[in-house]
């Protein structure tokens, strides 16, 4: 196993409160594999990357938990260590790709710089490299690339060469956080294309964060479904979208509207999620979940195999019996 | 045909010189009373620059564009038919709700524009919670300000502060593009609802062909200023007529299944010269016949697109 995230807890300490983020979250990733994560906003799936990362903010405490890297606690490494680990072992892409480059900076020298830092090669071969790394995400003439600022290139291209710059070292995982919303539908398209295919020829790992279901079925091999802080299913793309246990992604499906869907109503998921600051001492999706009863209100469901390799946390089987 | 709207020929052009942008080129299209009419393109594709027209905010630089056979523009001035009739709510209700602004004052602001009689007739306490009851807010929430509800809920307002003039005709920008999915079904089912209650039209701008499909009887697609393809949504999404439209279907990932099989743009090619196909330099299956842009013609009835070819396949 490359990444082994076990029972992690994070709370932000804030004016109004402490904030309790992420609750016994567990998540692996094998080499070469890609997971995705996917949930709506606060759903914690973020703060699940940043403290891969080791780069929350500083009001965040790991209460529970550690994450393993390759056999290494991440969460036991100093800053020096974690600089280390980052960008040269674990590479990142974030949703916007304007902030993530130098706006003064040729394109080509940003990588250059990547390159000479992690490979230890000179100036002038990582400047050779630099442009090997656009061809290899597909840009055009990366010689005349290479010359430009950010601000010249398109958003497709921008995010292309933020894709060049995490592979640059290059990595053995990937994280993605949302790295593809910024775009248009048909760019977006390329992007994820892109990806699966340097995931397959390299072998790296990609962790990829989204609200879009769709986008997991067609990059993921298995996916994580969170829910206010905690991972309420996981297994395989195919296991989880096509029968889907769990009362929330069942009702995450029912509410998206998609093309290839016969033409039913959305039903929309009433109700919102719980605030945080005040986790129920049961099911977080209670509150919001048809199938709801006392039991689910006083005790918090832990992840179980239904399957092999298919985990739901609820009181509840598929048909609503007990699980 | 009962035309709610109509634009003809109509142009968009901003800045000059160098840095002149035709946003919307030689648009024809109508919206009829009582549908919803969907308009979907990328970033930049003019989808909504059409809005603005519609709603005042924007002048078109050429062409004509009729409201119940009125022209909604004279030289450059915008003649509201009545006001209030035309509203539009716009993709983030973060930023297009005052801050400083309670929920009350924030509904009942476009009543100002109306004469005092309507103002007064229209603004009443029990009129207001009604509206406001019928969006899925609560009375004790108008005296709130926006900071203090959720992202679905300040769609909600906008919705009634669209909704509290008795509008015929209302332009949807994105108006769930900054949802998360279930909030955007409660929201979007909200607005189907409307529809039907107060006999509404609408426009319904999305990048989202999901959601335009689900939301909208007919629909418009436009590629970088110009409306290549105009149809009845549900068939022209399973069998689209113009290359662009098969693209943006196929690029758009499905939990199931894709209805559409997949096809990308092709390599950029070298401009066609000035007579050519809008879409040549990307088009997968662009001939040498496409060197003349194709008329935007009929191809069934209520059916239009922009193409040489049928269904982007090479015979004609």
């Amino acid at each position: 196993m490359l990444l082994e995230i076990k029972d992690l807890s994070v709370e932000f300490h804030g004016m109004r409160g402490t904030m309790k983020a992420l609750h016994n979250v567990s998540l692996s990733v094998d080499k070469g594999e890609i997971v995705g994560i996917v949930g709506e906003s606060g759903s914690g799936k973020s703060v699940t990357a940043l403290s891969v990362l080791g780069l929350l903010d500083k009001n965040a405490v790991v209460t529970s938990g550690e994450i393993r890297y390759a056999g290494r606690n991440l969460l036991a490494l100093g800053k020096k260590e974690k600089q280390a680990v980052r960008g040269k072992q674990i590479g990142m892409v974030f949703q916007e790709p304007m902030t993530a480059l130098h706006p003064t900076m040729r394109v080509g020298k940003q990588l250059a710089q990547v390159i000479k830092r992690h490979r230890g090669v000179s100036g002038q071969e990582a400047e050779r490299l630099a442009v090997h790394a656009l061809r290899e995400v597909h840009i055009h003439d990366p010689e005349l690339v290479a010359r430009k600022y950010p601000f010249e290139l398109s958003g497709g291209m921008r995010q292309r060469v933020v894709i060049a710059l995490a592979m640059a070292a290059p990595p053995e995982l990937l994280i993605a956080d949302e790295s593809t919303t910024a775009l248009d539908v048909t760019i977006q398209h390329e992007i994820l294309k892109l990806m699966k295919e340097l995931s397959e020829r390299r072998g790296t790992s990609i962790v990829f964060i989204t609200h879009d279901l769709g986008i997991v079925a067609q990059l993921c091999d298995r996916v994580a479904v969170m829910y206010a802080g905690e991972v309420v299913e996981t297994g395989s793309t195919a296991d989880v979208l096509r029968s889907p246990q769990h009362p929330y992604t069942q009702a995450l499906l029912h509410a998206l509207p998609d093309l290839a869907d016969p033409d039913e109503p959305l039903l929309a998921i009433g109700g919102e999620v719980p605030d945080l600051r005040r986790r129920p001492a049961g099911c977080s999706f209670a509150s919001r979940c048809s199938r709801a009863t006392e039991e689910c209100r006083l005790g918090k469901p832990r992840l179980e195999e239904r399957k092999p390799g298919h985990e739901v946390a609820c009181w509840k089987g598929a048909d609503g019996s007990h699980g | 045909m009962d035309d709610m709207i109509r634009l003809q020929q109509v142009h968009k052009q901003f800045g000059k010189g160098k840095q002149l942008v035709t946003a919307v080129k030689e648009a024809d299209l109508a919206i009829r009373r009582g549908e919803a009419f969907g308009l979907v393109g990328e970033s930049g594709s003019g989808k909504s620059t059409i809005g603005k027209m519609l709603i005042g905010l924007e002048s078109p630089t050429a062409g004509a564009i009729t409201y119940l056979d009125r022209p909604l523009w004279d030289k450059g001035q915008y003649r509201s038919p009545r006001p209030g009739e035309i509203q539009i709510v716009f993709q983030d209700p973060q930023s297009s709700l005052d801050p400083r602004m309670t929920v009350k004052d924030i509904i009942v602001e476009p009543l100002h524009a109306l004469p005092s009689a309507e103002r007064k007739e229209k603004g009443t306490q029990a009129r207001l919670v009604s509206l406001l009851r019928r969006v899925g807010l609560k009375e004790e929430h108008l005296s709130r300000h926006p900071h203090e509800f959720s992202g679905g809920q300040r769609q909600r307002i906008a919705i009634a502060r669209a909704l509290i003039t008795d509008p015929s005709f209302l332009v949807l920008d994105e108006p769930t593009s900054a949802l998360d999915v279930s909030v955007q079904a409660q929201v979007l089912n909200l607005l189907k609802e409307l529809q039907k209650e107060r006999n509404l039209t609408y426009l319904f701008i999305s990048h989202n062909m999901a959601v335009i499909r689900y939301m909208c009887d007919r629909v418009a697609v436009m590629y970088k200023g110009h409306i290549v393809e105009v149809g009845p949504a549900r068939p022209m999404f399973r069998e689209p007529d113009h290359p662009y439209t098969r693209i943006l279907l196929s690029s758009l990932p499905s939990v199931y299944e894709p209805s559409v099989p997949a096809g990308g743009f092709a390599e950029p090619a070298a401009d066609g010269g000035a007579n050519a196909c809008s879409f040549y330099s990307r088009c997968p299956s662009r001939q040498n016949a496409c060197l003349q842009a194709p008329a935007f013609a009929e191809k069934e009835t209520g059916w239009s697109s922009a193409c040489h070819f049928r269904g982007g396949r090479a015979h004609v």
